[in-house]
């Protein structure tokens, strides 16, 4: 759980479409947003851009199955002999205002996820039961949840009445120019070999469902792309940042380090 | 001539056996899974099976030197038709073992660029020559890693390629336009002619690959030939039929060349081609075992379109299996409704269903190649099935939930009024209370050959070994049925382990023994399934059922009608409380399985060969449902 405090720098954001226009208009006129996408598409970095350039707080929540509501809403605290009440992470975004971004949200459990329904409809109300109070959100308040569609189990995935409170917007990987532009970017790699990976990143993905469960994201990339800048063999930085990664079957890693040979020699 | 045959003949096999090459020797089973991988990664299409090729003839066919000289007739060539990828069976080119696997990748990469695979024989010789560079530069480009490799392939290749032979000027001509070609791809424009064709070019794809037939098509021709007749009709199975002996149509032989290729074969095994249209003298007996045998054995059937034949036919016979003594009959004569779609009425006592166990009297193992994956997957499963987790807010627990006591104490302290607080917390596994009944299509369909070495059936006996492996130790209940029938009179229920069985050797026993029947009258095999799930005493009850195409049976049971009584006898199970699911291979089952099923209620695996692995994960996505 963390709040970004504001920094006047905005992080690089490379957009596929019309993401952050709609994000605006969804912004100006209060309504929740749904992300989907795979892993290392560029959720997380959109919302901290988007934060950034409405000049709002940002509160994101990394969803995981334990999570509780209080975790969400808050709790008291004991401390020097009294308790305390604590603001979660989400009565704090009501607060104050800014966006609540709740990372991999099927992830929590059913019951912990029923808690921003108040907050989805016109209401826009947060009722905290522990301090008896209501929260009326303010105007710059936005909640913004994200899951990856991917990893859904069949019974396990949105329920109708969360998922239609929701703006939706889905996330993909780049195509190859513009994904080699932002691992250059965000790497400071030349283009020729950004040009490679992006491309040997795309082979990979031709596996996703037929022999690996996901394909290399552009995270992976632009992890591959630090190990070789800062001088790291380029054949065992992609072992290392793309191949294993995807893969803990020594034969599948043997086949993919073929694509990678086909791409750097042997 | 034959003296001349002979003195080749020597060089070739004094070649083929010598130690260096035998020793080097890389096969396609050895690499194939790799292999896949990389030829789909470079683009290459998801849906083909990659087989091994024969030895299929190239243009080069008039002189049985070409033919057979050199690596040509032993390293097949790669090509691709709709649903496979054609690659040698073994590569030994090369007395390094390394350059003969090179070689397979490259084949890949190559194969993998080839999108589509125009027609060779439009392509022409020139065409092939041109199309062959132009593959080469565009995979070099797309994939400049691969460029070290294919030069010292090509290396070894011009160097192997013409050892023991000898040209006239024009054919010389034509070798050091390929070698050229070869070296710098995409600097020849022209083949120079020669009298005969160039050898193929092993780096290169098949210069006039195999046509497969299409049964559709086939049976517009005037001749009859092997298959297909001898099997009961079952029209939807035709095209599964066409995949497994992969039938193809190759020239015939001319008679010359008839002696040579025969001598090749007996030397070096039947997996060549092997003439087995029947010409009309041979018609006896002794003959149709011999093919039969040869067919089984054979890789690839092909079978040669030759207007002279007086379309003699060769059945191919399928092992159905007869009622064997160790069949113990558990139950006989259960009648069962069918469901009458037209007239919208249900049909009492329709169906009559007999319940069997084949016992063979064994105490089975679990097959050998299994155990590595069945290990993995009962470790997944056991995760998934028997989460153990914190639960709060407990009366009672073996730890306090301090999260509640703070709680507490902070409502407590800011005066607010709490009731009786639950404050402690207990590790335990999330509740399970399911049973699960597995049916099983054992229907004359599974028969069908997959691959060379797999029919469904025996993909569908891996599935229920790992299934059973890996629900072993959930602590679910398991019950696995497998059914076929033979009108409704004969609906054969073949019990592998019910739900008060362990499941052991017995039942391992079973599971090895099964073997293909006759039809899908689906419906009645749902029903008396639902009978047996409905009394578990559980709060959940699956009925999965695993099948490889659509309801049908001799008599009308089929099309709308085994459709729509199926549909019904899934209705009636849900009504029971059971939840269905269906699990299929059949890849053209799009338009009626939401029909029966539902929309969420059935998966296609594309490839059955994935099956035995998917299904216990399936199972347990179904059945984990996480709140
Ligand atoms: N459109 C983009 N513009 C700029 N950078 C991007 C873009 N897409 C991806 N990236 C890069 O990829 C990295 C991973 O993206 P991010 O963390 O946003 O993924 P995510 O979709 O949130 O993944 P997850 O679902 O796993 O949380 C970013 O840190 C950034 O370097
Ligand atoms: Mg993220």
């Amino acid at each position: 759980m963390s709040t970004d405090t504001q920094t006047n720098e905005i992080p690089f954001y490379s957009p596929q479409g019309n993401e952050e226009s709609l994000f605006e208009h969804a912004y100006g006129n209060q309504l929740p947003v749904l992300l989907k996408g795979p892993t290392g598409s560029g959720k997380t970095r959109f919302i901290s851009h988007m934060a950034a350039k409405l000049n709002v707080p940002l509160h994101t929540v990394s969803c995981h199955d334990d999570l509780t509501a209080s975790d969400l809403v808050g709790r008291y605290l004991i401390g020097d002999g009294q308790t305390v009440w604590n603001d979660g992470p989400l009565t704090r975004a009501v607060r104050d205002g800014g966006i609540c971004y709740l990372d991999e949200v099927v992830e929590a459990r059913k019951d912990t996820t029923v808690v921003i329904h108040p907050l989805t409809d016109d209401r826009r109300i947060l009722p905290v039961d522990r301090t008896g109070e209501t929260l009326h959100a303010p105007d710059n308040f936005m909640l913004v949840v994200s899951y990856n569609p991917g990893y859904q189990s069949m019974m396990k995935g949105l329920k109708p009445s969360t998922r239609q409170r929701f703006i939706s917007m889905s996330f993909n990987y780049l195509k190859p120019a513009q994904e080699q532009e932002v691992v250059e970017q965000e790497t400071g790699i030349d283009a020729h070999m950004a040009k490679k990976l992006v491309a040997m990143a795309n082979a990979l993905r031709q596996l996703k469902d037929h022999d690996l469960e996901e394909g290399a994201s552009t995270r992976l990339l632009v992890y591959t792309a630090r190990l070789i800048k800062s001088g790291f063999d380029p054949v065992e930085a992609c072992l290392a940042g793309l191949i294993e990664p995807l893969s803990d079957e020594d034969d599948v890693v043997s086949a993919l380090m073929e694509v990678v040979y086909a791409s750097f020699g042997k | 001539m034959e003296e001349h045959v002979g003195q080749i003949w020597d060089k070739l096999v004094t070649r083929l056996s010598d130690k260096s090459f035998k020793d080097s020797v890389v096969t396609l089973a050895q690499v194939s899974k790799p292999l896949g991988i990389f030829f789909r990664a470079l683009g290459g299409d998801n849906a083909l099976r990659i087989v091994e090729s024969t030895a299929t003839q190239h243009f080069a066919k008039r002189n049985w030197k070409h033919r057979v000289a050199g690596t040509g007739k032993y390293i097949e060539l790669s090509w691709q038709d709709e649903d496979t990828l054609h690659l040698p069976k073994q590569i030994n080119v090369f007395p390094d073992t390394d350059l003969n696997k090179d070689l397979y990748y490259w084949l890949a990469a190559v194969n993998a660029h080839t999108l589509e695979n125009p027609s060779a024989k439009a392509r022409g010789l020139q065409g092939w020559f041109a199309y062959s560079q132009q593959i080469t530069v565009e995979v070099l480009q797309r994939f400049p890693g691969l460029q070290s490799r294919y030069d010292r392939l090509v290396n070894a290749y011009l160097q192997l390629r013409n050892i023991d032979e000898y040209f006239n000027e024009q054919e010389q001509s034509q070798e050091d336009a390929i070698a050229q070609a070869l070296t710098k791809p995409g600097c020849v424009d022209q083949l120079p002619t020669s009298q005969y064709a160039p050898k193929p070019v092993l780096l290169w794809p098949h210069p006039n690959p195999p046509e497969v037939i299409d049964l559709s098509s086939r049976k517009k021709q005037p001749d009859n030939d092997a298959e297909g007749e001898s099997e009961p009709s079952k029209p939807q199975q035709n095209k599964k039929e066409n995949k497994r002996r992969n039938a193809e149509r190759v020239d015939m032989p001319d008679g010359k060349d008839g002696l040579i290729l025969h001598r090749f074969e007996s030397i070096f095994g039947f997996s060549e081609f092997l003439n087995i249209n029947r010409s009309t003298e041979d018609d006896d007996e002794a003959d149709q075992d011999k093919a039969d045998k040869n067919a089984d054995d054979m890789d690839f059937l092909s079978v040669a379109r030759d207007n002279q034949t007086k379309g003699g036919k060769i059945k191919f016979d399928l092992d159905l299996p007869a009622e064997s003594i160790d069949e113990v009959v558990l139950e006989s004569d259960i009648l069962l409704p069918e469901w009458d779609y037209k007239k919208q009425i249900m049909q009492k006592d329709f169906c009559s269903v007999i319940n069997y166990v084949h016992n063979t009297g064994e105490v089975g193992e679990l097959p050998e190649n299994l155990r590595r994956t069945a290990k993995k997957l009962r470790h997944q499963l056991e995760a998934l099935t028997t989460k153990r987790v914190w639960h709060r807010h407990q009366t009672e627990g073996s730890e306090l939930d301090l999260d509640a006591y703070i709680n507490y104490m902070g409502e407590r302290f800011s005066g607010h009024k709490v009731e009786q607080p639950d404050l402690y917390q207990q590790l335990r596994s999330t509740e399970r209370d399911l049973s699960c009944l597995l049916l099983a299509d054992f229907s004359l369909s599974t028969d069908t050959w997959l691959s060379n070495d797999a029919r469904i059936i025996d993909v569908i006996r891996d599935s229920l070994f790992l299934f059973s492996e890996s629900l072993r130790n959930t602590g679910d209940q398991f019950s696995i049925y497998g059914f076929s029938s033979r009108n409704r009179g004969h609906i054969r229920f073949n019990t592998l382990k019910t739900f008060e069985e362990k499941y052991n050797g017995i039942v391992r026993s079973r599971i090895q023994a099964i073997k293909p029947g006759f039809y899908t009258r689906m419906g009645a095999a749902i029903r008396y399934a639902a009978q047996k799930l409905e009394v578990q005493d559980t709060q959940q009850k699956l009925l999965l059922i695993l099948t490889d195409g659509k309801p049908n049976d001799l008599d009308r049971y089929e099309g709308r009608y085994g459709v729509e009584d199926t549909r019904r006898a899934i209705h009636e199970a849900k009504a029971k409380g059971l939840q269905t699911f269906c699990i299929t291979i059949d890849d053209q089952g799009g338009e009626y399985l939401p029909h029966i099923f539902g929309t969420n209620g059935f998966t296609i695996i594309r490839k059955p060969e994935h099956l035995p692995q998917k299904l216990p994960l399936l199972y347990a996505n179904l059945t984990t449902n996480p709140s």
